[in-house]
């Protein structure tokens, strides 16, 4: 069996990188004793796998995680496990949703958009509905092997602003195409022409998303059984 | 305490690794220090990743936490961008914790592993807002204590420091929080808590100079060790349960001041480092356990603790290691037990390259113990062996070099005539670290003075010249650093000015190779018009007063000095351990040579 279970990344984790994130992650599931199976070999390493990274900075609702159970160890309820991997997390995290996943692609391979919200920004109220109704928006983006030249309109999927001003958006995620959110809202001050110096947004994850015939869709709802909520668990408004 | 929202949405954004200064790690206990009896900051002044690595720290914070009556967090030394900021924002110093500035604790406890650290210690205290002189201190200030190994000579940092504390923590730590609660109990000032906290076995008071004889744990069973760590989001040097098999080591290497100050061997028993090691995997969930003292393969039960360990333990992708190991007490059955687990690399330190230096230095293993353990080890399947060594020892010769480069020679070439019969010659590599030998305050080389300088270039580029070879690589220290390390470990109070010039010219963590700063330094000691090379290259005559005489570690200098003479003429000193007393005078205060067990010798 495969374990999937949704994570929340909160304030007091969010400086932690993405490795200290799955370093954290790993010794919880080893505190928890969840059976988890090793690779073979030299240096057997438990199999777990994320969906993707998130900055560091950005507190997240919508991590994910896949674990392979060890088919020869103690059987463990989805309900247990969450039990008792939530005891087992440090502070700022906690496991939130968990169920078992019976497909066989990885959570990575089926990522395509992540949906944020930032704290207020009203300065790019505008901006984000000019940005909207453009075919194609080129704006520069900061990757790895440095900065580029992309189609930014292309990887957004829609941006509304809530009644505190404050941006949602849902833009590409994962290995085909990504946006990172800071780059979108860097894009808008272009667009706005306003000096994002000084100015320090909150950036918030709020879901993540595979796309089934064109809907964005949760990973919890793809060839999942046994969904568990932990208790009191709804998503948060950002403060 | 400080703004927490400055920190988190100005500040921490703009910093590496912002995660270091955020704490909320698990573990960490977070509770109101202002409520408590008594506080301390337990200090350390190198980076977090550092600093979350030392045993020593740990302990100290777990015993102070385990009362509810009493409060510790932690801080390190924050990396250059961090203070910049701190200093831009006025941000102060504060405990990881609960974030409350250093100023609110009663006391802040530095931790000096080395003497590299010093000008760290000097910019933590200007960054909490404390004065860094003792006696600029008044009545508001916190109380600032030392303790560590470096405190057993605190002569060139004594005017930074309220009180010192001298030997192992665990007690004297609980006596100095009890004593400060009782006096705040009573309404008193500052100087006179000070006053009375200087008068607890153990602790120096640099006003007073008074001598001061180093505190003992005499049964480690009975002394507290964590059975949970802070587990760092961030990787830590030392990212695993540490576990305290034994403290001291009675080999006698005449250059090892731990191997001095520590004495005597003090070991745990078996059930209770099983019983430590189980609770701290559980509560940590780390994936390795190191077995950790000054000489872990010593430790009497060590194949049987290393066996039950990876029995319980492998099932669950826990792996058990040795930090280092003595080419002598490495055995084959050691390393299977341990390759079960998982595969590090071995190191071993042979120290000296020829059979006479390693007389000289005590070190008591011969050429055949390193070529056996190494093919041991190559031959159960390790591709990497690492190799320590020494230079700049006293009676130290040119040949002594050449012996250091035949040996690494020989231990490559074994180790790929080893691998040749599974085919994999080619992936066998010796990494040889040298070292210039520091000088330490009681050893029996204390009073040696450091290679000059030009000497110990001299050496390494001759060894550089006979060690060129592939599969054999070879790293140095920088000379300009251990010359300081040795002025420090062997200097008086007229340092102090050079430290405190250093720390107000940019100087921080000096120990890191990167960030060390020569020209800096020589322009603070011109300055302040010291000359390092006077503490650092200056023979001490044995009839001399020596700037640490008043500090009483255990060993006499009568055994000292004894063993510098059998030193100069080549002559070994067993280990105690075997049967006989060497007489060093380290057991006192009711510590003797405690092996698990065994009865009390």
């Amino acid at each position: 069996m495969v374990l999937r279970v949704r994570i929340v990344k909160g304030e007091e984790a969010r400086f932690v990188s993405h490795l200290g994130f799955m370093r954290a992650f790993e010794r919880a599931m080893r505190r928890a004793e969840i059976p988890v199976a090793y690779s073979e070999g030299y240096h057997p390493l438990p199999k777990f796998s994320f969906a993707t990274a998130l900055g560091v900075g950005v507190t997240s609702e919508a991590e994910y995680a896949d674990i392979q159970i060890d088919p020869g160890g103690p059987q463990i309820s989805v309900e247990e496990a969450l039990d008792a991997l939530d005891t087992k997390m440090p502070p700022g995290l906690a496991v939130v949703e968990a169920c078992s996943y019976w497909g066989k692609p990885s959570l990575a391979s089926r990522v395509e958009y992540a949906s944020y919200r930032t704290s207020a920004c009203p300065e790019l109220k505008d901006a984000a509905s000019v940005f909207m109704g453009l075919d194609t928006s080129t704006g520069t983006i900061t990757t790895k092997s440095g900065q580029k030249e992309i189609d930014i309109r292309k990887l957004v999927r829609e941006i509304s602003v809530s009644d505190s001003d404050a941006l949602e958006f849902v833009c590409a995620c994962g290995g085909r195409a990504h946006l990172r959110p800071e780059n979108l809202l860097a894009h808008l001050y272009s667009i706005a022409g306003a000096d994002p110096n000084g100015k320090r947004f909150r950036i918030h994850r709020t879901g993540l998303f595979f796309v089934e015939n064109g809907d964005l869709v949760s990973p919890m709802a793809y060839k999942c059984k046994d969904l568990v909520i932990a208790k009191g668990w709804k998503p948060k408004e950002l403060s | 305490m400080i703004d927490k929202e400055i920190l988190y949405e100005e500040i921490l954004p703009q910093v590496s690794q912002p995660v270091r200064y955020a704490g909320n790690e698990l573990n960490s206990v977070r509770r109101n220090a202002s409520e408590a009896e008594a506080s301390i900051m337990l200090a350390f002044p190198d980076v977090y990743e550092v600093g979350m690595s030392y045993i020593g720290f740990k302990i100290l914070y777990e015993i102070v936490n385990s009362r509810p009556e009493f409060v510790a967090e932690r801080a390190f030394a924050p990396w250059p961008d961090m203070e910049a900021l701190m200093r831009l924002y006025n941000l102060p110093l504060y405990g990881l914790e609960t974030y409350a500035s250093a100023r609110s604790f009663d006391v802040i406890g530095f931790t000096l592993q080395y003497e590299l650290t010093y000008t760290n210690v000097l910019a933590m205290l200007e960054l909490a807002g404390v004065p860094l002189r003792a006696d600029a201190r008044t009545n508001n200030d916190p109380i600032v204590i030392a303790g560590g190994p470096c405190a057993s000579n605190p002569e060139p940092i004594a005017a930074f420091f309220d009180l010192v504390v001298v030997g192992d923590g665990e007690e004297v730590i609980m006596e100095i929080m009890s004593e400060v609660a009782r006096k705040k109990r009573e309404g008193a000032e500052r100087s006179d808590i000070v006053d009375s906290l200087s008068e607890i076995s153990g602790v120096y008071c640099p006003r007073q100079k008074n001598p001061v004889r180093r505190r003992v744990v005499t049964d480690l069973d009975e002394a507290e060790f964590p059975r949970k760590f802070v587990v760092p989001f961030l990787e830590a040097v030392h990212d695993r349960v540490a576990l305290e098999v034994m403290r001291g080591c009675t080999r006698g290497c005449r250059f090892c001041q731990a191997g001095m100050i520590y004495r005597p061997v003090r070991e745990r028993g078996l059930h209770n480092l099983c019983s430590l090691a189980d609770d701290l995997v559980k509560s940590t969930g780390y994936d390795e356990i190191s077995l950790l003292s000054l000489s872990s393969a010593d430790y009497t039960q060590v194949t049987e603790l290393s066996r039950r360990l990876v029995e319980e333990h492998a099932k669950r992708g826990v792996a058990v290691s040795l930090p280092s190991l003595r080419v002598d007490s490495f055995s084959l059955e050691l390393a299977k037990e341990l390759e079960k687990s998982r595969r590090t690399g071995l190191t071993f330190a042979p120290e000296a390259g020829t059979q006479r230096m390693r007389d000289v230095i005590n070190k008591g293993v011969t050429e055949e113990d390193l070529m056996s353990a190494a093919g041991d080890a190559f031959e159960s399947g390790w591709d990497l062996v690492k190799l320590y060594f020494m230079i700049g020892l006293p009676h130290e010769t040119d040949e002594d070099l050449d012996g250091i480069a035949d040996l690494s020679r020989r231990v490559l070439e074994l180790g790929r005539s080893t691998a040749r019969k599974r085919g994999k010659a080619g992936r066998v590599r010796v990494n040889v670290s040298v070292s210039s030998f520091v000088p330490k305050p009681h050893t029996p080389f204390q009073w040696y003075g450091q290679n000059l300088r030009e000497e110990l270039t001299r050496k390494q580029n001759y060894l550089k010249e006979r060690m060129r070879m592939r599969g054999l690589s070879v790293s140095f220290h920088d000379v300009e650093a251990s010359f300081l390390e040795a002025a420090f470990a062997r200097g008086g109070r007229e340092l102090a000015p050079a430290i405190e010039r250093a720390m107000a010219l940019g100087c921080r963590f000096d120990g890191w190779s990167d960030r060390f700063r020569a020209d800096l330094w020589k322009q603070a000691f011109s300055e302040v018009g010291v000359d390092p090379s006077k503490w650092a290259n200056a023979s001490y005559s044995f009839d001399q007063q020596l700037p640490w005489d008043h500090v009483d570690m255990g060993v006499s200098k009568d055994f000292l000095r004894r063993e510098a003479e059998r030193a100069a003429k080549a002559e070994l000193t067993p280990d105690c351990r075997a049967g006989v007393c060497t007489g060093c005078g380290a057991c006192t205060d009711g510590a003797r040579t405690r092996l698990a067990g065994k009865a009390w010798r």
